[in-house]
């Protein structure tokens, strides 16, 4: 367990999760991908904080606010589905092109 | 008193400009109404002779309009107004209804009235308006039968020759001016500068010239011949012609300051009074004969102002104003009657209307300058002044004197001549004669015959004192007894040897002269010295200004057009093409912006992605 | 380096990445979500093996709860939820696995391009204690935006997600007073 095979897992995680938020039609799935970017990202953080930093807080600290950004991601993806979906009766983004211009 | 002069150049004036614009419902009292204001202006002129008013009035700055009755001036209105009155009082007579009466007798009255203020101007600016106002007026006169293309002509060639030498009085009074003369004043302008005082003097003896007829100018008055024969009595006897005599005659002192000028004007006069009196012999129509004769006599009137003889002078103008008014209208007389003015055909027109005869043969022996007649006098005052001028120009006054009784008996002659059998003929050639000489055509006549024969009795010595201290020459030569006889004896011989000659068919040899019978060339001198020249001048200054001034405009304007075009282009091909490029290449920005835009939210993460990517890349280079 | 620990990362990071692609693998909804779960936990895990159990544990609780909750909406909205139909609901395949594919490239070539620096201190004892003095010391600022962050969310979330809006309540022009409410609420309403 070395600095370089976490922040490889993490960057595969990132990579995976890009891969589906770019791919997915539906909204609900674009947000697993961004939810497994995020976890890409909170075990780079860890792996930072543990590998070159441990004595300082700020990696934990990123770590916090990684979770914290998950968790307005998904409350607010899941406000504008119910929004969009109230309105439209859609739940895929191809079919909500108005902002095309 | 002045209002007395004011009216009496206001009345002829006012009279004439409202008879010739009244039109046609007042034809028919128009011949009455033109011999009443004549008649009113006669009363004022006698009134204002006696009187002697001046009046003034402001014209410019430092120009005054002033009007003056001096003994000269005196002599000049009488004789003008009683000369318009014997012409309208003939007038009424000769035109019928037919004719536009008012037009004629309104043209006559401004005529007579631009003359009146003539010779009583003081200045020169006013004196220049009533010239120009008579110069005017003698052109619709003469072209008064406007139907005629050759009377209008005629009316042109006067007009213009006369014109060119006003131009003169133009020139006189900017030199007045520039020398210092700043009223403008004729009795000042002896006192101009001395390099102006001859410009002066020249253009003042060249308005004179022309305005007389006077040679190099006389072709005009031959011209003037087609208008009416009132008119020709007024403008050869009292007014225009007589003008430029008076002009010289006033001006006498200025012709005096410059040393140069009275001998000219002496000679040119006395050569006029011999060539045109020879040209006179020559001619075979009356009206042309006469026509001559008066640049001749008015010959001896400039002669008198280049002599100093100034009451000569005056007295030759009233004596011959009378004398050739009443020869006028006597020929008119027989052209409304008899049709014609070919003295051939005037063959026994004496005997036919012995009235006009007695008048015309009156007239006539006066201008034949026969003793006791006004002529005789009055040229002897004359070349009294002359012979101390010289001999050489006696001997021509002299001359000329004798060629004058040669041709007033030439015209005599023919007219006391037995008509001839077939002498209807010759008559009807100018216009359908009416045959008959009304008493309103022969009254005046028999007045200005009078008149003409006793005129000279101001050359008697208690008279001619009288008119001496009046016009102001008392010191000038009284003719002697011998000079007297001389010229009498001259005279009836001259006249003698014409009728026995006529006769006898011994014909003067000047009377086939081409010269003679063609008034020297000078028409066509004029026309190849002057006028074909001005012309032609005319004509390259015309091409110049087409080819070169407009030219160059109209270059201009085209080159404008192209410089327009040029920029027109430029600004379509150039600037607004750019600005439109700008647009179009705006607006494909703004296409290839909206490309992008696609609405669709995961290109929107490429587009993220792959721009954090180039930013990371940009941040490491940097770095 | 304990053996179990080296152990452990490896199974839970080949855990997580496998599961992570298979999310996107399952036709079916609830499926995709367990693998999502899975692979989350896996995440917690590894965040725990680094030696920040507190962060690992509360990351995998989180997780817990947002899967279901996400269960929930993927069956309140999508088609497909049990994957009955085969149908792919992909887009943008090739480009995405380029961009994706770039981007792993890219960022493993930094890992192991980047000189890292040496590491600085040593981990405290209690990593626990080190995170809450901090949050609740020298990064309080961070703290408060955060705390405003999610209240910002919580109204956010309400505002878009309820169906009747302030024009419902108080009119066109925003004056009716009182608001219509379905239920009355409020002292003596």
């Amino acid at each position: 367990m070395t600095l370089h095979l976490v922040l490889l897992l993490a960057a595969g995680l990132f990579a995976i999760g890009l891969f589906g938020a770019l791919t997915q039609q539906s909204i609900v799935m674009i947000m697993m991908g961004i939810e497994l970017m995020i976890g890409g990202v909170i075990v780079g953080a860890a792996a930072f904080w543990r590998f070159l930093a441990p004595a300082a807080a700020s990696g934990q600290v990123i770590v916090v606010a990684a979770v914290v950004a998950m968790a307005v991601e998904m409350a607010m993806g899941f406000a504008v589905t119910t929004a969009i979906f109230r309105t439209r009766q859609i739940d895929m983004t191809d079919m909500a092109k108005d902002l095309e211009g | 008193m002045s209002a007395l002069l004011w009216a009496l150049v206001a009345v002829p004036l006012v009279a004439g400009a409202w008879l010739a614009l009244a039109g046609h419902h007042v034809d028919r009292y128009v011949p009455a109404l033109g011999v009443a204001a004549a008649g009113a202006t006669l009363a004022l002129a006698v009134a204002a002779a006696a009187l002697r008013p001046r009046a003034s009035a402001p014209l410019f700055a430092g120009i005054r309009a002033g009007l003056d009755v001096d003994g000269l001036s005196a002599v000049m209105v009488v004789t003008v107004a009683a000369v318009t009155v014997a012409v309208l009082v003939f007038s009424a007579g000769e035109f019928g209804g037919g004719e536009n009466r008012g037009r004629f007798f309104g043209l006559m009255l401004i005529f007579a009235g631009a003359m009146l203020v003539t010779v009583t101007a003081t200045t020169l600016p006013v004196l220049l308006m009533a010239w120009e106002v008579m110069g005017a007026m003698s052109w619709a006169l003469i072209g008064y039968w406007w139907r005629r293309r050759e009377r209008v002509r005629a009316a042109d060639i006067a007009f213009l020759t006369t014109r060119t030498a006003d131009l003169g009085l133009y020139l006189a009074a900017g030199a007045a001016l520039a020398g210092g003369v700043g009223t403008l004043s004729l009795n000042a302008l002896p006192a101009a500068a001395s390099p102006w005082l001859h410009v002066v003097t020249a253009g003042v003896v060249l308005a004179a010239l022309g305005k007389s007829a006077q040679l190099p100018f006389s072709f005009w008055l031959s011209r003037a011949m087609q208008g009416p024969s009132p008119v020709s009595a007024l403008l050869h006897s009292a007014t225009m012609v007589a003008a430029g005599a008076y002009l010289l005659l006033r001006l006498e002192p200025l012709l005096a300051a410059t040393g140069w000028a009275e001998p000219f004007v002496a000679w040119a006069g006395a050569v006029t009074a011999l060539v045109l009196g020879l040209v006179a012999v020559a001619q075979t129509d009356l009206k042309q004969l006469l026509a001559a004769s008066t640049a001749a006599q008015v010959g001896f009137m400039v002669l008198a102002a280049g002599s100093g003889a100034v009451v000569g002078g005056t007295m030759q103008l009233m004596a011959h104003a009378a004398t050739k008014a009443g020869l006028f209208l006597a020929a008119g007389a027989w052209l409304t009657a008899l049709g014609t003015k070919q003295l051939p055909a005037l063959r026994g027109a004496a005997r036919t209307y012995p009235v006009t005869g007695a008048a015309f043969t009156t007239g006539a022996l006066t201008l034949a300058g026969l003793p006791p007649l006004s002529l005789w006098a009055t040229k002897d005052e004359i070349l009294a002044a002359a012979v101390e001028r010289g001999l050489w120009l006696y001997g021509v006054g002299l001359a000329a004197a004798a060629v004058s009784a040669l041709y007033s008996v030439k015209a005599l002659w023919y007219v006391w001549r037995p008509p001839p059998a077939n002498a209807g003929d010759g008559y009807d050639t100018e216009r359908q004669g009416t045959r008959r000489v009304t008493r309103m055509m022969t009254s005046p006549l028999v007045a200005l015959a009078f008149a003409a024969a006793t005129l000279g009795v101001f050359a008697l010595p208690g008279l001619s004192a009288w008119l001496r201290a009046a016009v102001g020459g008392a010191g000038e030569p009284s003719p002697h007894g011998w000079e007297l006889g001389l010229s009498a004896v001259v005279a009836l011989a001259a006249a003698a040897f014409a009728w026995w000659g006529r006769s006898r068919h011994v014909v003067m040899p000047v009377e086939h002269r081409r010269w003679a019978v063609r008034w020297l060339g000078l028409d066509h001198g004029a026309h190849a010295l002057v006028a074909r020249p001005v012309m032609a001048l005319a004509r390259l200054l015309a091409a110049f200004d087409d080819r070169v001034l407009d030219g160059a405009v109209r270059g201009a304007g085209r080159m404008g057009m192209t410089v327009a075009r040029l920029s027109a282009r430029f600004d379509d091909n150039g600037i607004d093409a750019s600005v439109g490029a700008v647009a179009a290449g705006a607006r494909r920005l703004g296409r290839w912006a909206r490309r992008p835009q696609t609405g669709l939210l995961h290109q929107y993460y490429v587009q993220a992605a792959i721009g954090f990517g180039v930013l990371l890349l940009l941040l490491l280079l940097v770095r | 380096m304990a053996l179990v620990v080296v152990a452990s990362f490896w199974v839970l990071g080949v855990l997580a990445l496998v599961s992570g692609g298979l999310v996107f693998r399952f036709t079916s909804m609830a499926r995709a979500t367990i693998a999502l779960l899975t692979s989350l936990i896996c995440v917690g895990g590894e965040v725990v093996l680094l030696g920040l159990p507190y962060l690992g544990v509360v990351t995998i609780l989180m997780m817990v709860m947002e899967m279901a909750i996400m269960a929930v909406f993927m069956i309140a909205y999508m088609m497909n939820p049990a994957g009955l139909t085969p149908m792919s609901m992909l887009h943008n395949k090739g480009g995405s696995l380029a961009v994706s594919g770039t981007v792993f490239v890219a960022l493993a070539a930094g890992i192991f391009l980047v000189p890292w620096p040496r590491r600085a201190g040593s981990p405290p004892p209690d990593t626990t204690f080190q995170v809450g003095e901090s949050l609740m010391g020298a990064q309080m600022l961070t703290m408060i935006v955060l705390g405003f962050a999610l209240l910002a969310t919580i109204v956010g979330a309400i505002v878009l997600s309820t169906r009747r809006g302030r024009y419902d309540r108080f009119g066109d022009d925003l004056d009716r007073r009182p608001p219509r409410d379905p239920a009355g609420g409020g002292v003596g309403r």
